[in-house]
């Protein structure tokens, strides 16, 4: 199937339409022949078959190379950290990878596909960046450099790795150990094994577990008792009483050690890996900013980076170039693409008077600009600082972290006092075993590992449903709501414009009239056109009148088509077509299945009341609003939170970005504004509210499964931490109550997967 | 159970090597990239077709959006 309507001709690499005739390939400029003609000369020719998306046209861009942090690494080599945009599909990644490992200098080129994040290494004795960049650049493909080296949490994973490693042989030697104890073992092998514990567990307590112990003392220096300190305190004291033991010739809880700071270390991984993530959107957005902007100051002209910039400075602005601040533009016109912020694909026309944003690109004409806002008060930036905050310390405390203080300051006078009472009754080396095993059985594995696994099963349940849900805190928060309010477009209608009624005789005329024209109901026209059969025919002195209609001639007659009302367009003279949206088949059964969860469903839409209203009653809704501003809808929301109401806002549209921060989750879909579903909690793969729904229940599953992970873990520590207390706790029984804990943990919180049953949805590149 | 005197050693030793392998991998940015593995294995190697193939066409697959 073509991307391409049959008329105009595209352009062979970006698909511009293209007015041409004749049979044979056709370039929009010289630059898109070039970046074709670049492709086949490096022999990557198979990008034309694999692409499934136009490329970008080649643009000039200029990089301030001398702001890049390149990173030289110990042997000689150079590392930069880089965000190429313009990625439509897979086969760029392998399109922009295997240009650049054609330079024999470039000794390694990743691309994720995804964030657009790109790692590059080379040797600069063979070739340098500005040269690699230009080999990208001429492809179309935007490159930009990023102000970091990638978060990486390396360290965390040997770490890992390495507990792993000797929490598994740690158990095995204890196990060997423990047998002793029944079948007899000769002091001097007990010895071996022993020795052979202690070192492998001194690294494990003092360099994997080094994270905890930061932790921990940092949260005791500024007053606080974090759920690291018993890990932390558990773990010292463990391998303390580990040397002492294995100097008395006896067996310490060197097994239990490495296995609770292999499975702690593991659940904070998990948790890790979903923040970077999230920083690492944040910071490709404010890669999309150029780092030159040129100043016109008393007709001269003047490279500043957009932080110096200030409101009322005047920029002029040219092809291909992107916008450094927000703006209204003075003179000149064009048009631009702002594909990121509004979600539009077409290219909008501007002129003077019209405001531009940071972060869009002039694709046609020129212009100078008249800054407005510069700097952190760019929507572009502000959307990235809202990014970046969210997720982090605004999160609120899980259930496990505000239970942290109690918990740590119960453990530890429980310890102190059972030690004491000992050391009183039966001596000092009495009371040391058992503040030991109270330390041991009481450190909190199973409450830290609780929260991150089931967040973990909570999220891909509710991805295999269709919802990527940002972080654990939204999460938790998705659990809690108790109405469900939804924007029109999108999510209960098939989000594209349809001719729904009108004569094939009005259709073809108006079809031949908007066979060139990019506007979304020229296509809608077009493709009724084609669906019912009709030939396009021939069009004569097109003229688009913007915001009027198209003039031109067809079968020799000359034909205005305009505008005739909401969803209405004419052909004067001839007759009506009708564009609406159809309302999706599930959507009546989806908002009835969210009522039977207990949710109340509204809609709050921008569309006209009428159209709002006639949608909401064929989906079965009945609390609607229509003509809602994006700042009604913030209020209106607001003011159900107000009320005690927790409230899930399904948006798609460029101002829905407050009402979906306002809401206690906000969902964005796929295909929305990227800006929309940056600022979202949660994003629908799928279109319709099915993964709404399948997301909700998934956060609650895992918000029950949590409570009881949570209620299990404490009477457990409950139980060993009296059975301590009673001094029949020794070095094999801690380590078959931890597995017996951990392994009822994981059971509960894999429970919104197992709910979900099999793989429900397939899963989508 | 003189056995255990080179069996221990040997054990710890491979699963060293394999811990440093691990580390190794980590290093190498292994790990960092977890989101396209699974997509970079659909696109196939296969031999690139001789002749006009590498012309310039349009994009198959997605629909009209």
């Amino acid at each position: 199937m073509s991307a391409v309507a049959p008329a105009p001709r595209a352009c062979a690499w970006c698909g511009t339409p293209v007015e041409a005739a004749g049979d044979g390939l056709v370039w929009c400029c010289p630059g898109c022949e070039g970046a074709a003609a670049l492709v086949s000369g490096a022999g990557l020719e198979r990008f034309f078959q694999d692409r499934t998306a136009w490329a970008p046209r080649p643009e000039t861009a200029e990089i301030a190379w001398e702001r890049l942090p390149v990173r030289t690494r110990p042997d000689g080599s150079c590392e930069a950290a880089l965000h190429v945009d313009g990625l439509s599909c897979l086969a760029c990644v392998a399109l922009v990878e295997g240009l650049l490992g054609q330079d024999l200098g470039v000794l390694e080129a990743h691309v994720n596909h995804a964030t657009g994040r790109t790692r590059l290494a080379w040797d600069p004795t063979k070739t340098d960046l500005p040269r690699l960049a230009d080999r990208v650049t001429r492809l179309g493909y935007g490159l930009r450099p990023l102000a970091s080296p990638p978060l990486v949490q390396a360290a965390l994973l040997w770490r890992l790795g390495f507990a792993a490693f000797a929490g598994a042989n740690l158990m095995l030697v204890h196990a060997a150990l423990y047998l002793g104890w029944f079948e007899g073992m000769a002091p001097g092998w007990a010895k071996l094994l022993q020795w052979t514990a202690l070192a492998l567990a001194t690294p494990v307590a003092w360099w994997a577990a080094s994270p905890f112990h930061a932790r921990a003392w940092a949260g005791l220096r500024a007053g606080v008792l974090h759920m690291d300190l018993p890990i932390s305190l558990a773990v010292g004291v463990t391998w303390l009483h580990g040397v002492w033991a294995t100097l008395q010739g006896q067996e310490g809880y060197f097994d239990s050690l490495g296995m609770l700071v292999a499975l702690l270390l593991a659940g904070r991984w998990l948790e890790g890996r979903a923040r970077r993530q999230r920083a690492s959107a944040a910071e490709v957005l404010a890669a999309r900013l150029p780092t030159v902007a040129r100043r016109q100051v008393d007709g001269a002209e003047e490279r500043v980076a957009p932080e110096a910039l200030r409101a009322g400075d005047r920029l002029d602005v040219g092809l291909g170039e992107v916008f450094a601040a927000d703006a209204r533009v003075v003179t000149g016109s064009g048009r631009i693409h702002q594909a990121l912020l509004t979600g539009e694909a077409e290219p909008v026309a501007v002129g003077p008077g019209d405001r531009v944003l940071a972060g869009t690109t002039l694709v046609a004409g020129h212009v100078a600009v008249a800054v407005e806002r510069a700097g952190t008060a760019t929507l572009l930036r502000r959307m990235e600082a809202a990014l970046a905050g969210a997720g982090g310390e605004a999160e609120e405390a899980s259930p496990t972290e505000r239970l942290a203080p109690a918990f740590t300051a119960t453990t530890l006078v429980v310890a102190t006092l059972g030690g004491a009472a000992w050391a009183w009754a039966s001596g000092p080396a009495a009371g040391l075993q058992v503040a030991v095993a109270v330390l041991v059985v009481a450190c909190p594995c199973a409450l830290a590992l609780g929260g991150p696994l089931s967040a973990l099963a909570g999220t891909a349940a509710a991805a295999r449903g269709g919802l990527l849900v940002r972080s654990a805190g939204a999460l938790r928060r998705l659990a809690t709501v108790d109405r469900v309010v939804l924007d029109k477009t999108g999510t209960l209608t098939c989000g594209r414009l349809r001719v729904t009624g009108g004569s094939d005789r009005v259709l073809r005329v108006a079809a031949g009239l908007e066979r060139a024209s990019v506007h979304p109901i020229a296509r809608a026209v077009r493709d009724a056109a084609r669906d019912r059969g009709l030939a396009l025919p021939a069009a004569e002195d097109l003229v688009e009148r913007p915001g009027l209609g198209i003039d031109g001639r067809v079968d020799g007659r000359a034909w205005q088509l305009r505008a005739a009302g909401p969803g209405r367009v004419q052909v004067v003279g001839l007759g009506e077509l009708v564009l609406g949206d159809r309302l999706r088949t599930e959507a009546p059964a989806t908002v009835a299945a969210l009522r039977a969860e207990g949710l109340a469903v509204a809609m709050l839409s921008g569309d006209h009341a009428e159209v709002a209203e006639r949608v909401a009653a064929a989906a079965g809704i009945d609390e609607v609003v229509g003509a809602a501003s994006p700042e009604d809808k913030q209020a209106r929301i607001a003011a159900a939170q107000a009320l005690g109401h927790r409230v899930l806002f399904v948006g798609d549209g460029v101002n829905d970005g407050p009402a979906l921060t306002e809401a206690a989750v906000g969902v964005a879909m796929r295909d929305g504004a990227p800006s929309s579903v940056l600022a979202a909690d949660a994003v629908a793969l799928d279109d319709g509210l099915a993964p709404v729904l399948a997301g909700l229940r998934a956060a609650r599953s895992a918000a029950a499964s949590s409570r009881l992970a949570l209620r299990g873990a404490l009477v457990y520590n409950a139980v060993a931490v009296a059975l301590a207390l009673t001094g029949r706790v020794d070095p094999l029984v801690a380590a078959l109550w931890m597995p017996l804990s951990n392994g009822w943990v994981l059971w509960v919180c894999g429970r919104p997967l197992r709910e979900q049953g099999p793989l429900t949805r397939d899963s989508r590149p | 159970m003189t056995a255990l005197l080179w069996l221990l050693p040997l054990a710890l030793a491979l699963g060293g090597v394999f811990t440093a392998l691990f580390v190794l991998a980590a290093r190498d940015g292994q790990f960092d990239d977890l989101d396209d593995a699974p997509l970079r294995m659909l696109q196939d190697d296969g031999p690139q077709h001789p002749g006009g193939a590498g012309r310039p066409a349009p994009p198959s697959g997605r629909d009209e959006g």
